[in-house]
């Protein structure tokens, strides 16, 4: 075999203790069609070894192709996937080491939890006796010792998530590829489920693709985030750098908040020249807000400043959302609840003002 | 009075008329016939013990549990993989492929019967066909024996195999065999151990369905099976009209009705509910059941693991097939499973316009003289007359008391529910023969023998099982709180009804009047004791046809009867599948 995926149990046979040995991942060019639609085109991509990557992007951007394509459910059209080097383009699904959570977690309904967690130890021929030792150690990991009897529908479903997220892991792959995983729990569970899974990817130390479309959990989980768009990539970069220097509009608007500057009747002052067939953005955040009569800031003169009229205020926590009317559009401002703060009402004029530093040049 | 008062205003009270018929013509006849099989008041199984202790009387018992096993597994075998494959097929060629399983099982059972005689008769066509072309030279028996049985006894019960199969199969979640292979499984693996396990309870319902239809079987096996091929409906018919001995044959019927129940109960359907809905129940493992098993194949597990770690390990990241010849294989399959459903049928339409005078395949020369007899012929006319008049008086009286029914029990304690619904379909699950005698001895003490009501109210209690069904299952889909809003806003339970309610539910009350009247104008059994021969309904006219001289105008009735399930599907089409929000297979079984 001239992989050099050493696999723990495939390699020397009882090598259990020994940590996954994370894989390289690569798609050369990949095209994947369906008749006349291109769900992927072109696609070049390196996941590093033991690298947390995330796949955002909005329904039909080819984002889960792109999973399918390296889970080995669906082959390219063109292009090639190289795993560890080694080209996996036409290597069914249940020819490679890998665990995949499913966003329907896909947990066996007629199988007890513990028959579950065998179920991929089963499949690699692992003995009876290093199954139980294992299915005992990742049950005891992710806390759910006591339920292995349990049915998956007597699960809560966070139970769910961990219990899918165990069997993924259970047999050691080089690979974890999670499909919006979290995407059919609440709110504050989902916040306990990413510290979960980012700790489970520290201390496997496994190579993690995840597909989402929910932006805070690729900017909270990713070392780096791929932004796709239209079956194609717009951006890859680490989650700051992806939100404080998208290059499109597409990912300024898709990751967070932004004003498209060219799109209001505002003249923009910058410092740098702008590049041909970009637009300016500034983050909502980076705007600050004041009454008209109010002392200039101390360094005004890097700053840029307009007029403008309050059209809403929204109160959400800790933050409050203002939507002024500058001219004939309306820039969104976003201001931390902080105590001793001016509250402007509906109708009240105010100053806008903001560091030309602050403001991006994106492709239009 | 007081106390009808307040059952009238009870929903339960919905459901009197339902149970007043069913009672009248059924219930309590078949215990009155329980009783005079047990010679009441002697109370003596002698009626019982005559029966078994004749050498004769017992092998047709065991030839007709031997027949219904066996066509029950070939419909598992066959039915399994076609269900499976048109699962699995994208959803527009599986709309197709199901309606092609619709079209059979909503054909008239005597035109399908009909049919085999035509394929496999000593003048039919496969032996034309061999003759023709010389090699053989006299007809090979193909027909009036066992396999002829078992081919046509099959082809009926094939739909109602693949139907319930299909509707658990859609929903075992796709991403689970997905799962599987992602986790190592090799697709037979993933089927195996996946798969199969989720699908049982179609397998279930479905077997049970096609067994318990089989035991009670009466016009496929007579008309293709030789004379050693007796099932027990044929046998008891036989005894009724030639013995008149009514403990006798009670006891018969109750031993056929006996060896259903204990069927039924050890699988453990409920039939009340829709397969549909009974899917993936969170059962314990199946395994644990069988614990001899579960070991066995624990240990033979264990066994085979060192040769799949080896196996692992070799094939880790090599290339695989494409899986081209699974799929060949599976298409080819699936058009034979097909050609087996629909060649017989349109064997008939092409036979129906044959020009000569012999049934002949491929006709000669085409004309319209079989439908011109028929059309002109006054005893087929007369027949086809009565046999609608029946059919509409059925459906209307019918879907009426369904519908109450259905409404009254979607109002009661689910308990109370289950136990009602399970005693409206006794009809239609006890075999037709068990029923069709009991009819008979209810309706001979009210004088209704040979008379046109009689056949309405024994084709009623049928019915009223189909409509109770679909009805049902459309009341189960609907939001109850519609009705309190109309309420809210000031409708009686009356106007409510009819404004709210019943519109809503109208495609299910439309597609069991459709089912309702399928049910009267293919009944034979029941109907050919009620009507003491001197009422001809259309399927009577055809069965005496069929077994008596085969007049070719019965391939022109065959053909309209074959028409008929199209104009049904589009007329469910138009009232049910397009007025659901969702496209789900919701084709009442049975």
């Amino acid at each position: 075999m001239s992989v050099n995926v050493r696999h723990p149990v495939a390699a020397e046979g009882q090598a259990l203790e020994a940590t996954p040995f994370p894989a390289q991942i690569e798609f050369c060019g990949v095209t994947k069609t369906y008749g006349q639609v291109t769900a992927v085109e072109g696609l070049s991509l390196t996941v590093q070894r033991g690298e947390f990557l995330t796949i955002l992007g909005p329904s039909g951007s080819g984002k889960t192709t792109t999973l399918m394509l390296l889970a080995g459910f669906e082959a390219p059209t063109a292009g090639d996937i190289l795993i560890a080097g080694k080209s996996v383009a036409s290597v069914p699904s249940y020819r490679r080491d890998q665990g995949i959570v499913f966003q329907s977690y896909a947990l066996f309904p007629h199988l007890s939890v513990r028959r579950n967690l065998d179920f991929p130890l089963e499949m690699r021929g692992v003995k009876a006796a290093d199954t139980t030792r294992r299915v005992d150690r990742i049950l005891a990991r992710v806390q759910l010792s006591d339920l292995g009897g349990r049915m998956p529908s007597q699960l809560s479903g966070g139970q769910q998530q961990r219990v899918a997220l165990a069997r993924a892991l259970v047999a050691d792959p080089p690979i974890l590829l999670l499909d919006e995983p979290l995407s059919a729990l609440d709110r504050n569970l989902r916040e306990q489920m990413q510290r979960e899974i980012k700790s489970l990817h520290k201390e496997f130390g496994i190579t993690t693709v995840y597909v989402t479309h929910d932006q805070d959990e690729a900017l909270t989980l990713s070392d780096r985030i791929v932004v796709m768009r239209a079956g194609r990539i717009e951006q890859t970069d680490t989650p700051e750098a992806l939100y404080d220097r998208p290059t499109t509009r597409f990912v300024a608007k898709f990751l967070g908040e932004a004003n498209i500057l060219e799109d209001t009747a505002v003249e923009v002052e910058s410092d740098a020249t702008r590049p041909f067939g970009t637009v300016a953005m500034i983050r909502p955040e980076r705007i600050c807000v004041a009454d008209p009569t109010a002392p200039q800031r101390s360094d005004a003169i890097r700053r840029q400043v307009v007029a403008g009229t309050v059209d809403d205020m929204i109160y959400a926590g800790p933050l409050r959302k203002y939507h002024v009317r500058v001219g004939t559009s309306v820039l969104v401002v976003r201001e931390h609840v902080a105590s001793g703060q001016q509250i402007f009402r509906p109708g009240d004029e105010v100053r806008l003002d903001w560091l030309r530093s602050d403001v991006r040049f994106v492709a239009a | 009075m007081r106390t009808l008062q307040t059952l009238g205003r009870m929903p339960i009270g919905l459901t009197v008329p339902a149970f007043a018929i069913l009672i009248i013509v059924f219930g309590a006849p078949i215990v009155l016939l329980f009783l005079t099989s047990l010679n009441a008041p002697a109370l003596s199984i002698a009626n019982y013990q005559a029966f078994l202790g004749q050498q004769a009387n017992v092998r047709v018992l065991f030839q007709t549990i031997e027949v219904s096993v066996l066509a029950t597994i070939i419909c598992i075998i066959i039915g399994y993989p076609t269900a499976y494959l048109i699962t699995a097929a994208p959803k527009r060629l599986r709309m197709v492929l199901l309606v092609l399983v619709i079209i059979p099982y909503l054909t008239s059972l005597l035109a399908r019967t009909y049919a085999w005689i035509v394929i496999l008769g000593d003048r039919g066509l496969i032996n034309n066909l061999l003759l023709d072309l010389g090699l053989i030279s006299s007809p090979l028996p193909l027909i009036y024996n066992r396999v002829a049985v078992y081919i046509g006894m099959v082809h009926i019960m094939l739909p109602v195999m693949i139907l319930p199969l299909v509707s658990v199969m859609l929903g075992i979640d796709k991403s689970l065999v997905a799962a599987a292979c992602s986790m190592g499984a090799r697709p037979f693996a993933a089927f195996w151990r996946v798969f199969l396990p989720l699908s049982l309870p179609g397998v279930r319902s479905g077997s049970l369905l096609v067994f318990v239809l089989c035991l009670g079987f009466y016009i496929t096996p007579a008309a293709l099976g030789g004379l050693r091929d007796v099932m027990l409906s044929t046998f008891i018919a036989a005894q009724v009209a030639t013995s008149f001995n009514m403990a006798r044959t009670a006891a018969a019927a109750f031993i056929l009705l006996g060896i259903a129940a204990v069927i039924v109960s050890a699988l453990g359907l409920d039939l009340s509910d829709t397969p549909g809905r009974a899917e993936q129940p969170p059962r314990k493992s199946w395994r644990r059941r069988l614990p001899s098993f579960g070991t066995l194949t624990r240990n033979l597990n264990e066994l085979a693991k060192p040769y799949r770690a080896k196996r692992w390990a070799a094939e880790l990241y090599q290339v695989g097939g494409d899986g081209r010849d699974r799929k060949i294989v599976g298409t080819v399959f699936v058009l034979i499973v097909m050609f087996y459903l629909l060649f017989p049928g349109v064997v008939v339409i092409t036979m129906s316009f044959n020009a000569g005078t012999f049934l002949q395949f491929p006709p000669s020369s085409l004309s319209l003289r079989w439908y011109r007899s028929f059309f002109g012929d006054p005893s087929w006319t007369t027949a086809a007359l009565t046999s609608i008049q029946i059919g509409v008086a059925v459906v209307i009286l019918s879907t009426i008391v369904g519908m109450l029914a259905a409404y009254g029990l979607s109002r009661t304690v689910p308990r109370l529910r289950a136990i009602l619904t399970m005693m409206l379909l006794t009809p239609i699950t006890f075999p037709s023969i068990v029923v069709g005698i009991a009819a008979y001895f209810g309706l001979l003490n009210l004088g209704l023998i040979g008379t046109i009501t009689g056949i309405i109210l024994t084709h009623c209690i049928g019915a009223v099982g189909y409509v109770v069904v679909i009805v049902s299952a459309t009341l189960g889909n609907f939001d109850r709180r519609l009705e309190l809003a109309a309420k809210s806003m000031r409708a009686g339970p009356l106007r409510t009804f009819m404004k709210v309610t019943l519109p809503l539910i109208w495609p299910g009350v439309m597609g069991g009047a459709v089912f309702a009247f399928i049910h009267s104008f293919d009944e034979v059994v029941k109907t050919s004791l009620i009507s003491g021969f001197s009422i001809r309904t259309l399927p009577l006219k055809m069965w005496e046809n069929m077994r008596h001289e085969i007049d070719p105008t019965i391939a022109a009735v065959a053909s309209l009867l074959i028409f008929l399930p199209l104009l049904w599907l589009v007329a469910l089409y138009v009232t049910w599948w397009r007025s659901r929000p969702k496209d789900q297979l919701a084709v009442p079984q049975l």
